[in-house]
């Protein structure tokens, strides 16, 4: 028995508690499992449901459209993540190795980035870009999405470093390392996972958006969740909740993987800390 | 020379050339130069008018006036911001009445090898696509749909269900999609409390209610607010909800101002709109600070004196 079980006699409260705990856990994954299913529907009408097919599936591969907006939205989500992890590694090494007056003010600033609404700075940076009107579709998503992706890859990077500690630059250091070869040695492979994890985050949270995209998006660059959401507003057929299905496991994955990697450095404390 | 401790072996060495923090200067000018001048353009926008017809660019800089933010308090703004404090503010307090047991829960009632499992299961819908998830609704809330028709078949409804595009229905999208941002935060500070506290009060005769509620509950306050906070402010602020599940019944300010700039071209009066959306919740925001700091007060007064 971990000790964990005996902080407080079994009883009906907990119970219910769990109970209660369960229902909630259901009734945040229902949608997902009910667009999952109703995306095998093979009715005319989406909501009615009438039988197994995956007719949809191959209406949904079918569309010239729909591939070309999946290919924005990869190659966006791309050189994202490249950004978002070419400065967010330094940054996140830098708030937990080189600590000073500087930390506050700067974490606060990656605080306004992750908890401003969306559409404030997705307006700011349309009006940025159309002012700057030297950047093509595809840079100016992946520019948009970026910012609050180095936020998050400086966060996750930070916690690694943190959670580490720093014996094994100390160990370089009395071996006689200078600063640079510990750093590129000891430092940043230890920072592999947290990379890893920051990458595939910054890759999924670019796929995944709506309000940036929405708002910087050029003409002829349209991402697939614009796509997606345009679909819907033109009346939802089968083949919008395929490809909705689609885009759901890829982001799933790629949000379980990051998951897991940054669990397994954090203790799930990590992850808390990057939601709250 | 003093002795070498661990603390300052690093310094030493990295005091040599560059400041402490050149390796975060890369990403400050990366968020400069795309996230804080976009925010002032905000600001300079909404003092902007709109241009005549026959001048280029989408607003004219001439002359600043305060005239957007006159007419964004006009009647219907003024109602929508109602409506959407509301309709965010309620959304809070339900998910911290429904995700409050759930961080319980976890933090006190699972064994430590699952509770990693059940973050990690908590935040993989939160984290995939907030659309979809969205949008899934608009599936079980059909009025034609398999909910819709077990409800009627049980007779709990008469006639179909008829939820969507209407306020009700962006109520619940807020509620399930923020609900996670609620729950971590608590989780985060209920695991933190130390056990022993709880024991301690109980061997010392308080019931479990008394120790709940003078215990666990003002040492998990800090991620209570810091829930509450978060869940306001991207309810406040949110787009996608009341787009997917509001129809036109069921605006929010999100609404508003995404009209305003995409489809009326009013960018000069979207901007003042947005300019008063942050400054609204970094109202909120400062007052949930004080609030925290006049509790962790009050709490040391009544810790310290003698009961």
């Amino acid at each position: 028995m971990t000790p964990t079980i005996n902080r407080q006699p079994a009883n009906p409260g907990r119970r219910l508690l769990l109970a209660w705990m369960v229902a909630i856990f259901v009734f945040l994954y229902l949608p997902i499992i009910v667009i999952i299913i109703y995306s095998f529907n093979g009715g005319r009408n989406l909501y009615v449901w009438t039988e197994w097919s995956t007719h949809w599936y191959g209406v949904a591969i079918d569309n010239p459209r729909a591939l070309s907006a999946l290919y924005v939205s990869i190659r966006t989500a791309l050189i994202n993540a490249v950004i978002a992890v070419a400065f967010g590694v330094f940054a996140g090494i830098a708030l937990a190795r080189r600590k000073g007056a500087w930390t506050v003010p700067y974490l606060g600033l990656i605080f306004v980035i992750l908890g401003i609404p969306e559409l404030v700075s997705a307006i700011g940076q349309m009006i940025w870009f159309d002012r700057l009107g030297i950047f093509d579709g595809i840079t100016r998503l992946s520019i948009g999405h970026s910012l609050f992706n180095v936020a998050v890859v400086a966060l996750i990077v930070r916690a690694r470093a943190e959670g580490l500690g720093e014996t094994l630059e100390h160990a370089a250091a009395d071996l006689g390392a200078r600063p640079w070869r510990s750093f590129i040695d000891i430092t940043l492979p230890l920072m592999f996972p947290a990379v890893l994890a920051g990458l595939l985050l910054s890759f999924t949270f670019s796929f995944d958006d709506v309000i940036i995209s929405l708002f910087v998006q050029r003409p002829g660059t349209s991402t697939f969740p614009i796509y997606i959401l345009s679909a819907m507003k033109a009346g939802l057929k089968g083949d919008v909740a395929a490809l909705a299905v689609m885009m759901l496991i890829v982001s799933m994955i790629g949000i379980a993987i990051a998951a897991w990697l940054i669990a397994r450095g954090g203790r799930g404390r990590t992850l808390g800390g990057l939601l709250g | 020379m003093a002795e070498l401790t661990a603390d300052t072996v690093p310094i030493r060495i990295h005091r040599r050339g560059m400041p402490r923090w050149t390796m975060a200067w890369p990403a400050l000018a990366w968020w400069t130069v795309f996230f804080i001048v976009p925010l002032l353009w905000i600001v300079v926008y909404s003092f902007g008018s709109r241009p005549g017809a026959e001048a280029p660019g989408p607003v004219a800089l001439e002359t600043l006036s305060f005239d957007n933010y006159r007419q964004a308090l006009s009647e219907i703004f003024f109602r929508v911001f109602q409506i959407t404090m509301r309709t965010a503010g309620l959304g809070t307090i339900l998910c911290a009445l429904f995700g409050f047991p759930v961080a319980y829960a976890i933090a006190m009632h699972v064994p430590a090898r699952w509770r990693s499992i059940l973050v990690f299961l908590l935040i993989v819908p939160y984290w995939t696509s907030f659309l979809l998830r969205t949008f899934a609704w608009r599936i079980i809330l059909a009025p034609q749909g398999t909910l819709s028709d077990v409800l009627q078949a049980l007779g709990i409804l008469s006639r179909p269900l008829l939820i969507l595009d209407s306020n009700a229905a962006v109520q619940l999208g807020i509620v399930y999609n923020y609900l996670p941002v609620m729950i971590l935060p608590i989780y985060v500070a209920l695991e933190r409390i130390d056990t022993s506290l709880i024991r301690a009060s109980m061997d010392l005769g308080a019931g479990p209610l008394r120790t709940f509620l003078q215990v666990t509950l003002p040492l998990a306050m800090p991620g209570l607010l810091g829930g509450l906070v978060l869940t306001f402010i991207l309810a406040a602020g949110d787009y996608v909800v009341p787009t997917i599940l509001g129809g036109t019944k069921g605006l929010m300010v999100g609404n508003l101002i995404a009209t305003q700039i995409l489809a009326s071209q009013n960018l000069p009066l979207g901007s003042a709109m947005a300019v008063m959306l942050i400054g609204l919740l970094a109202g909120v925001l400062i007052l949930a600070g004080f609030v925290l700091f006049v509790l962790q007060r009050l709490l040391k007064l009544a810790r310290g004196a003698p009961l």
